[in-house]
């Protein structure tokens, strides 16, 4: 197993994050290696999207450090003690490579399908139009919206719209994808076509950190689970371990909470 | 009986004026939707001593009457000595330029405010997934802000043209020969209110017809968006 040490793409390291008196992260430290599919699970309220958040600067976290193939983000003391970005132009370009898909698709109401997917390409990354362009539409084949590309955010499903977020995060030819919930704004029958485009990307190799309730994908489709418990990594391995008999009592009673929900 | 040749005769004296009455529309609609962009930069830009001048600004445009503040431009401030040995006395002793100023001045009070709706109402996810591809702020402000705050801002913003196409009347006052003034020019020698006033109504209307016309069409053309889906392309079939 050992053998072949595949490179750590992302490294985060300590990463505490409070929000007033609220201790939300109180100390996250988790390297994901090349084409690794991590599926970060736990309550709501335990951190776990605050933690995805940190990683791409959408909070800033208190203290930790973040590192994306071995470029470490620069961070600086503010004089009241929290930290901030010492350089915005690299906290831009670390973004750009760590594509992020919302709960809420967040697509730009005002433009078209096609125009979400060639937004970042040509405007960060200064790709000539017509090379994005024929990028988006082979991405837009890929999760099956060729036909969907001048209609507006407005005019599509929430799963259609989460497809084409996904599309979107990928036109970014990102090192790492982040999904924060990806699946949790969708009614129940337009689950599985999202999750389905997230298999097929997890097979060719990508590198991807995924929150979510999907206990179906963190067992069957990532290759490490990470279970969070009031800021804290309760546990984390591999999901036949951690879902068998290596797993926590916490994370026993939590996914016993889960089977019960469905069944109801 | 309805004395047409009159009524013609006061309709062209009336439409004459018509370039006077727009260049003051275009001019402070011009400066003013240019101020305003400033004041609402101010008001948002999160420095308290900024916002504050700018809720100030807009306490003062907004709250006090519009024809008060054109008299303390163009009478008021000719008083003092020193504003009129300054450079500015070129400006402010042209009743003209202290109508388009005033009306300037007033517009943007009210223009920052609709601005700062439309802002506030731009969905904190389009941003948040602007910042996540990596945009800057520059870019993030040109390509999903800005767009998105303009489109909600259009229905409001046409009624303060509206408005101030109206407003445009009061310029009358200062002796500038708009519309509103040449109308009671005839009417000092005729002393026929009635037809010459309503030429006079009649030509706002039209104005603000075209104009209200004119934005509907932007508007129309911005938001394809907001629409109903297009029907040509395929709509899936959907089992009830």
């Amino acid at each position: 197993m050992t053998s072949t040490p595949v490179p750590i793409t992302l490294t985060t390291s300590d990463i505490h994050k409070s929000f007033g008196s609220h201790h939300v992260l109180k100390g996250i430290s988790l390297d994901a290696r090349q084409g690794d599919v991590i599926s970060i699970l736990g309550a709501s309220g335990s951190g776990k999207s605050t933690y995805l958040r940190c990683i791409n600067m959408l909070e800033t976290p208190d203290q930790g450090s973040i590192s994306l193939d071995g470029e470490s983000l620069l961070m600086r003391r503010r004089k009241d003690g929290r930290m901030e970005p010492a350089n915005r132009a690299q906290v831009e370009r670390m973004r750009s490579r760590l594509a992020m898909v919302f709960q809420g698709f967040n697509l730009w109401s005002h433009m078209t399908v096609l125009q979400n997917l060639i937004e970042g390409p040509m405007q960060v990354l200064k790709r000539p139009r017509a090379e994005c362009v024929e990028e988006a539409e082979q991405l837009l084949q890929r999760v099956g919206l060729f036909e969907r590309r001048d209609y507006y955010p407005a005019h599509l499903s929430g799963g259609q719209q989460q497809r084409v977020a996904i599309a979107r995060a990928l036109a970014m030819r990102p090192q790492v994808m982040l999904f924060d919930e990806p699946t949790s704004a969708l009614d129940p029958e337009l689950v599985g076509e999202v999750l389905k485009v997230m298999r097929a990307l997890a097979e060719e190799g990508r590198t991807m950190l995924v929150v979510t309730h999907e206990m179906g994908f963190a067992r069957n489709v990532a290759n490490r689970v990470v279970f969070m418990h009031q800021g804290l990594i309760d546990v984390e391995g591999r999901p036949a371990d951690v879902f068998g008999a290596q797993g926590s009592e916490r994370f026993r009673q939590f996914i016993s909470g889960h089977q019960e929900r469905a069944a109801a | 009986m309805i004395d047409f040749d009159f009524l013609l005769d006061t309709l062209g004296k009336l439409l004459a004026a018509v370039p006077t009455t727009l260049g003051l529309f275009f001019l402070s609609l011009l400066c003013g939707g240019l101020l305003s962009l400033a004041i609402v930069a101010m008001r948002v830009s999160g420095y308290p001593a900024l916002s504050w001048f700018a809720r100030g600004y807009v306490l003062v445009f907004r709250g006090s009457p519009l024809l008060i503040q054109l008299f303390l431009i163009y009478y008021g401030l000719g008083q003092f000595e020193f504003v009129r040995e300054s450079p500015l006395w070129l400006v402010l002793r042209s009743p003209y330029a202290c109508a388009v100023l005033t009306l300037a001045l007033c517009t943007a009070g009210y223009t920052a405010e609709i601005l700062r709706g439309g802002l506030l109402a731009v969905p904190h996810g389009q941003i948040e997934a602007g910042l996540a591809v990596g945009m800057s702020r520059w870019t993030l402000l040109r390509r999903v802000i800005a767009p998105v705050a303009l489109r909600q801002c259009l229905p409001a913003y046409s009624t303060e043209a509206v408005l101030l196409v109206k407003s445009t009347a009061l310029a009358s006052l200062v002796t500038v020969w708009d519309v509103t003034g040449v109308a009671q020019q005839i009417i000092q020698r005729t002393y026929r209110t009635m037809e010459v006033f309503i030429c006079a109504a009649a030509i706002y209307l039209v104005l603000n017809f075209l104009l209200v016309r004119g934005l509907g069409l932007l508007e129309h053309h911005l938001s394809p968006h907001l629409r109903a889906r297009p029907s040509a392309a395929p709509i899936q079939a959907r089992t009830v």
